[in-house]
């Protein structure tokens, strides 16, 4: 019963508790010092790492293993260990794993997680490893690099990138006589045909109150009115500045002029498109690989310009190398052979409906022959825009999703809700920076 | 399911539970007899209770009693060394416009809100149910394992399924209230009142089934004979409902209402999945808030005291319960 949910969520977190009580006793190494790296593949004595990632769903448990067969049949002197789990297992056990020694060697983390994970000392600096692997910032998308440091230091390389979109069923425009060849790209043209389909009584665009995927709508409204989600060294919010507020005006007006219907919940308007009662959603690459769509015409293009500049959202996901007690520099060095070699067979990861981060990979023309439905977004990476790096800063975050919604059900006007969630924000930032000794 | 396994498991758990909760008196006249005797059978019992004292004390004093000491601590994941802090994160706690104030308190309120309106209907559903199963109608073992059958799915199955059934514009309630003619665009999961509605009915759906087990087999242990005399003394339905069957169930009632009340204020799943704790966080519950500030955003000390709190009060309304049940039956 749901007693049992709350009395084991308590007794894990205390027995997690004890754990890294007794850690702590033994001595945490802390800070960042990696070992060398040499800089063409690891050829020091046969070790076997640990690799730790969320994916465990799509297409991704059949790929991972394949590739990883594939490394280690490459390499005789590393055998990569696959240890697929939830994100937020990962999440909760790396603290304790790594600082017991027990931790991954190499792990996959989201980029509003990386700096997170390094302000609590168990991320190895990885600016050697770049410097040695060979990596610059121009070998990814512009800003990805810099999604995976935190205090000037280098702690993620770069893997995958998930922008959004705007996905278009075309039997909908058509229905309300729009050529669908005709892609709205910028407010005038967008707000056009939203007015066009409201004609022939249907709303265009359902705007939807939560993370998925109302939240990044919303933070690229904000990007593209020119603003920004925090300040530069994110200790205070910027969110509920002018351009935050036009950015969250733009989706209650779509809902008060009827362009949108009222109260859309989580995931309501994926569900819309697909049952072909709306023509628009702005959702992330990762539908792409949606089954679902096969049973509609569809396409995708990049979010339209509704501000006064192109900008989208996108997430991003890193290699990172950890700092376990006692870490061996042989395996450290061996997992950031498997990092680069994993990034120069990316290709294939499109499969899995992200778009791979080495920017040698993604701008192969073979992988657009393969995924031509990934054009869009590949277009739109030049001007998107990577989650804040920051320790705690999903705390943080989940604020903007509370605005949105009390904005959009009407509790709070765009102004009023933005300037409460900044005021809690910036007292959860403060409360971040002394928890994480900044 | 076999149903009479069922009703002989549930009638146990009665029994167990009827035990457990009421003060330990030494009913059997036997156990009065010889003293060594009584020590051998209070051995052998302690024996087979080891077991479960074991896993017991591990898992639960043992962190309850860690918990207690987290929350007079600043205690981080992050730092070697936890420094005493004394009340404060407790004194935080009641403190206005600290930075968990307004939002524990809105939890609590909400687990309070669903607590409220949840409970009765989890008492008196079940309890309309059992007396219907109780009459012996055709398929009435069909019947208890239809009623019985939501409950033996988890939560996030059921939280998956009322999603696609309550969606504001795709959602088939919504489709079917449309063609009956009422309005066909309510925010189910969206918008209050209705996400309460939402919550409690499918709570409701979902654990009546457990509840109305139970006072089955609670009604099935009231003696007929006094249905029979109370018919002779002439008293009609609702007079042996009241007179009979309601101070028939007072112990079963006692159990159930108990767990109940504990279930409901614990009540995490169907929020976390169908409302997100919205709109805004409306709906958010205080195991929601507390597993929040605990596990996602590592504020451990906060999120224990939060917790000791959410206990003491449950620990109150609990004796209070007692009390006022006992007295009924005294």
């Amino acid at each position: 019963m749901n007693k049992g949910i709350a009395r084991r969520a308590i007794a894990a977190t205390l027995a997690l508790g004890v754990g890294i009580v007794l850690a702590g006793c033994a001595g945490s190494a802390g800070g960042s010092g990696s070992g060398a790296v040499p800089g063409e593949d690891y050829a020091g004595p046969k070790v076997s790492i640990t690799f730790w990632n969320g994916w465990t769903g799509g297409a991704a448990p059949v790929l991972v293993p394949k590739l990883i067969e594939k490394f280690n049949s490459e390499h005789d002197n590393i055998e990569v260990k696959n240890v697929p789990q939830e994100w937020g297992d990962i999440a909760k056990k790396m603290p304790l794993a790594v600082k017991a020694g027990k931790g991954p060697d190499v792990a996959v983390g989201h980029g509003d997680d990386i700096a997170t994970y390094a302000a609590q000392g168990l991320l190895l600096g990885a600016d050697d490893i770049v410097d040695a692997l060979g990596y610059s910032a121009d070998d990814f998308p512009e800003g990805l690099m810099e999604a995976g440091a935190y205090q000037g230091d280098q702690y993620g390389i770069p893997w995958s990138v998930t922008p959004l979109g705007l996905y278009v069923n075309n039997d909908v425009l058509r229905s309300a006589g729009i050529d669908p060849a005709v892609v709205p790209t910028d407010k005038e043209s967008y707000m056009a045909a939203l007015e066009t389909l409201k004609g022939a009584g249907i709303a265009g665009e359902w705007v939807d109150g939560y993370v998925f995927t109302g939240t990044f709508e919303f933070q690229s409204l904000v990007w593209q009115f020119g603003g920004d989600l925090y300040n530069d060294d994110v200790t205070k919010s910027t969110f509920n500045s002018d351009a935050g507020v036009q950015a969250l005006t733009h989706m209650t007006d779509l809902i008060d002029q009827g362009y949108s219907p009222p109260n859309v919940a989580q995931d309501g308007n994926i569900k819309g498109l697909l049952s072909s009662e709306t023509a628009y959603n702005w959702n992330g690459v990762w539908q792409t690989t949606n089954e679902s769509f096969n049973q509609i015409d569809w396409t995708v293009a990049p979010v339209p310009q509704i501000g006064t500049e192109k900008a989208v959202w996108s997430s991003s996901t890193h290699w990172m190398f950890l700092n376990n007690k006692g870490q061996n520099q042989d395996k450290t060095a061996a997992a950031a052979t498997f990092v680069k070699w994993m990034n120069e067979n990316s290709a294939g990861w499109a499969e899995t409906g992200e778009l791979p981060a080495a920017n040698d990979v993604r701008n192969d023309p073979a992988l657009i022959e393969t995924y031509p439905n990934l054009k869009p977004f590949l277009d739109s990476l030049p001007y998107a825009h990577y989650e804040t790096s920051a320790p705690g800063i999903t705390a943080a975050n989940a604020l903007i999703t509370t605005a949105l919604n009390e904005a959009l059900t009407g509790k709070k006007s765009p102004q009023a809700a933005l300037d409460d969630a900044a005021r809690q924000a910036d007292a959860i930032l403060e409360q971040n920076a002394a928890k994480y000794g900044d | 399911m076999q149903p009479g396994r069922l009703t002989r498991s549930s009638s146990r758990t009665r029994q167990n539970t009827v035990t457990s909760l009421a003060p330990v008196i030494p009913t059997s006249r036997r156990s009065l007899v010889g003293t060594s005797g009584v020590r051998r059978r209070t051995g052998i019992a302690y024996l087979f209770l080891a077991p479960f004292l074991a896993l017991f004390t591990i898992f639960v004093v043992t962190p309850a009693i860690f918990g207690l000491w987290i929350s007079v601590t600043d205690w981080s994941p992050y730092k070697d060394e936890q420094n005493f802090v004394g009340l404060k994160n407790y004194i935080d706690l009641v403190t206005p416009g600290s930075i968990t104030f307004s939002d524990f308190w809105q939890s609590m309120g909400a687990t309070g809100i669903f607590t409220v309106l949840s409970v009765p209907c989890l008492l008196i559903i079940p309890m309309l149910t059992a007396i219907l199963l109780n009459n012996n109608i055709r398929g009435g073992s069909a019947f208890r394992a239809i009623f019985f059958a939501p409950y033996v799915l988890g939560v996030a199955v059921i939280g998956v399924i009322w999603k696609y059934l309550l969606d504001t514009q795709s959602g088939m309630l919504n489709h079917i209230l449309g063609l009956i003619g009422l309005p066909d665009n309510i925010p189910w999961t969206v918008d209050v009142p209705w996400a309460w509605v939402s919550l409690v009915l499918v709570t409701v759906w979902w654990t009546l089934g457990f509840n109305a087990v139970i006072l089955l087999a609670g009604l099935k242990s009231i003696n007929p004979d006094l249905y029979e005399a109370a018919s002779l003394d002439g008293a009609g339905v609702f007079r042996k409902f009241w007179s009979v069957t309601l101070p028939g169930l007072r112990p079963v009632m006692l159990f159930v209402s108990t767990t109940t009340i504990l279930a409901s204020a614990n009540m995490f799943g169907q929020s976390y999945l169908l409302t997100k704790g919205g709109p805004a966080n409306a709906t958010r519950t205080a195991i929601m808030y507390i597993s929040d500030q605990g596990l996602s955003q590592d504020n451990m000390a906060p999120a224990a005291a939060m917790s000791y709190i959410l206990f003491a009060i449950l620990a109150i309304i609990s004796v209070i319960n007692f009390r006022v049940q006992r007295e009924k039956s005294g």
